[in-house]
């Protein structure tokens, strides 16, 4: 098995002084340990506030209606996702960018 | 797609997946083995080529924004977004023998042909174990109780799937309309309105005198009276005192009549239920008891939760000797009464350290013993830190405050369904290996009981320094409980996410049967020192809370319910729960 050589660096030096970009702030999150920390609490509410359940539902009504051995999972996520991210709460998205924020706040160069 | 083999239903594999095994010897995934890296807090399972690598799209740079998949043949990162782009299907279908891959964050696998999950056995079986060795490297061992782990077959038993009858209102048959217009009394009607209405209180709410020292029973009595699938067994006559074979002696009808606890049962039940107030006096029950308990028949203090499994056990002793009946598997809970309301089923999981043979068995149990929780120090650290399930415990290192210490039902639960590591002296026979091996251990449910009673172990004997002590720690339970994350399919799954157990790991949805939601009705407290206590028991009906003190009951307010030491809470299946409107029963 071969390897693929390395992708090339992202950042370049004038960028560090402006806005982090999306890219810049996920590497950030991953390497700190940050990311899987923010799923776990994400994981929590979402289940908390019956998100989850919902979107089974949602999952095994359209297993019924296909039938269990025409279903992939690529179909369920294209049905599941447009419902899915309009139905998550207000207070859930607030609490996790309140999280987020303090993060970059408290690591910022 | 799927095929049944002994009863087992393991996904087949699609073609793409087939080809790739039979082009890459018997173990094709063996280079992503070194890869599996478990992560906490959660525990679960990723895929990274270096331990601080971010994957990244190989064709786009993309990160953030969309699943990404390693291709297992190049080990090459595509990102896979259906709606958008996705480069892990281009890769796929421009190189034939590289269409299988793996999601790096979940650590499935995933044709990008087929555009849906594949499953490997072997490939979950090195997840599974890595998971495993990651749980031992992080969990504390504690000194566990050994308790008796009997190697299984290869597949448990088989437990009957519950037969659904379609719903017929009764009618009474020609017996019985004559009892009805001879014997039966109307709950309510001219005669006993006054009697109930005067005092208000729901139906069944009467004293028991305290014999000497009978606490312990009265207050079980009082939780059983009021156990709505028993009450409704008893008052719908299903168990006669007047015609029962048991007592009556069928082989000889001696006057000294064989005792049966479920008459002496029938016969309180008519009593409390009967409206009349005044307290009850169950000595007959009590002797009966004695008989079938020899060894506790005295005036002294006795255990309430002893004598809870010693009633149920003389319950069912009564139809164990009936040869009719066939004997039901074990956990069936068509025996007796007592084991159809009570009885639920455990399973126990022992995995092997070292090759990851795990060894499944079910018991049935009538109630769950808990621990308390040993003192922490009120961070509450040491108990979230080694834990596997991801989401309730993680709340405690989130939120160190929520719960500041205090221990709670759910945590209790929690920890009891927690995978422990066998101590060094407790090593577990292993199948596989033929030797002994140190060992995972795991409880979960298999099957709730309608009516679910949690002991908290608050009397610790110590046959060693021949001592006992109570222990008095406060523990929060909820009026409203929901066991779902402590059922054998949630704790698996949130383990190990969606894979193919190398051992039994295939089972129907609990939650597809009944409901997991439970509420709690009965709650009996114990106040006082270990030699010298009284025990007190509080009742919820009609969503009021009466305190049942021997002869004495009193309507009281829920804080105080709440602020009581549980020493044994007993729940039901909240749609046997009727939570009826607070006029019923009353004029």
């Amino acid at each position: 098995m071969s390897r693929p050589p390395p992708p090339p660096p992202t950042t370049n030096k004038d960028q560090q002084h402006q806005n982090p970009s999306l890219q810049e702030i996920n590497i950030k999150l991953i390497q700190s340990g940050e990311k899987e920390r923010l799923k776990e609490l994400l994981r929590e509410r979402l289940l908390e506030c019956g998100w989850i359940d919902e979107m089974k539902a949602l999952c095994r009504a359209f297993t019924r209606k296909k039938g269990r051995n025409n279903v992939t999972v690529d179909d369920l996520v294209h049905v599941i996702s447009p419902k899915g991210r309009a139905s998550v709460p207000n207070s859930v998205k607030a609490e996790l960018l309140q999280r987020i924020r303090a993060f970059l706040a408290s690591t910022a160069d | 797609m799927s095929s049944k083999i002994n009863g087992h239903v393991s996904p087949q594999p699609c073609p793409h997946l087939l080809d790739f095994r039979s082009r890459n010897g018997p173990k094709p995934f063996r280079a992503l083995h070194d890869c599996i890296r478990v992560k906490p807090p959660g525990g679960c399972a990723a895929i990274r080529r270096e331990p601080s690598e971010v994957p990244r799209c190989g064709t786009c740079e993309e990160s953030s924004r969309s699943r990404l998949y390693a291709c297992v043949a190049c080990a090459a990162v595509f990102c896979h977004a259906p709606l958008l782009h996705s480069h892990a299907s281009d890769h796929a279908l421009s190189i034939p023998g590289h269409e299988i891959a793996v999601d790096v964050d979940r650590a499935e696998l995933f044709c990008c042909a087929c555009g849906d999950q594949v499953y490997d056995r072997d490939f979950d079986a090195a997840v599974v174990l890595a998971q495993t060795v990651n749980a031992t490297a992080t969990t504390s061992t504690s000194g566990s109780t050994a308790m008796q782990c009997s190697v299984a077959g290869s597949q448990p038993e088989n437990l009957r799937k519950r037969r659904r009858v379609d719903y017929r209102p009764w009618e009474p048959d020609s017996g019985e309309h004559i009892s009805r217009g001879n014997q039966s009394i109307p709950l309510l009607d001219a005669t006993n309105a006054s009697l109930v209405s005067s005092t208000q209180q729901p139906w069944g709410l009467r004293g028991l005198n305290n014999l000497g020292n009978t606490c312990f029973m009265n207050s079980i009595l009082q939780a059983l009276l009021h156990t709505p699938p028993l009450r409704n067994y008893f008052l719908g006559d299903r168990h006669n005192r007047y015609y029962c074979q048991q007592k009556n002696g069928a082989i000889n009808g001696t006057k000294n009549s064989r005792l049966c606890l479920a008459c002496d049962m029938d016969a309180i039940f008519s009593a409390v239920f009967s409206g009349d107030r005044t307290p009850y006096s169950p000595a007959k029950f009590l002797y009966s008891w004695w008989q079938h308990a020899a060894n506790l028949a005295s005036y002294e203090q006795q255990d309430a939760h002893e004598f809870f499994i010693s009633m149920l056990e003389g319950i069912h002793e009564k139809v164990e000797k009936d040869k009719r009946k066939s004997q039901s598997p074990a956990g069936g809970g068509d025996c007796c009464i007592a084991h159809r309301v009570f009885s639920g089923i455990l399973r126990s999981d022992v995995m092997c350290m070292v090759c990851g043979f795990t060894s499944t068995t079910y018991d049935p149990c009538v109630d769950i013993s808990l621990d308390l929780e040993p003192n922490q120090g009120g961070s509450g650290k040491s108990s979230s830190a080694k834990s596997l399930n991801s989401c309730n415990v993680e709340a405690d290192c989130m939120h160190p405050n929520q719960n500041g210490g205090i221990s709670t039902l759910n945590g209790c639960l929690e920890r009891f369904t927690r995978a422990e590591k066998l101590g060094s002296d407790q090593k577990f026979f292993c199948q596989k290996c033929q030797v002994r091996q140190e060992s995972l251990k795991q409880m979960s449910i298999r099957k709730l009981p309608l009516v679910s009673c949690f002991h908290v172990k608050r009397f610790e004997h110590s046959s060693i320094r021949k001592m006992s002590r109570k222990v008095d720690r406060f523990l929060q339970f909820p009026f409203s409980l929901d066991m779902a994350p402590y059922l054998s399919s949630s704790i698996l799954r949130s383990r190990f996410g969606n894979r193919i157990f190398p051992f039994d790991g295939d089972e129907q949805d609990a939650s597809n049967d009944l409901s997991t939601e439970f509420e709690l009705f009965a709650v009996v407290t114990h106040s006082g020192r270990l030699d010298a206590g009284h025990y007190v028991t509080y009742l919820r009906l009609s969503n009021q809370w009466y305190k049942c003190d021997d002869a004495w009951i009193t309507q009281v307010n829920e804080s105080i319910v709440r602020a009581a030491q549980g020493y044994m809470m007993f729940y039901v299946q909240k749609v046997l729960y009727y939570k009826e409107s607070e006029n019923q029963g009353t004029s």
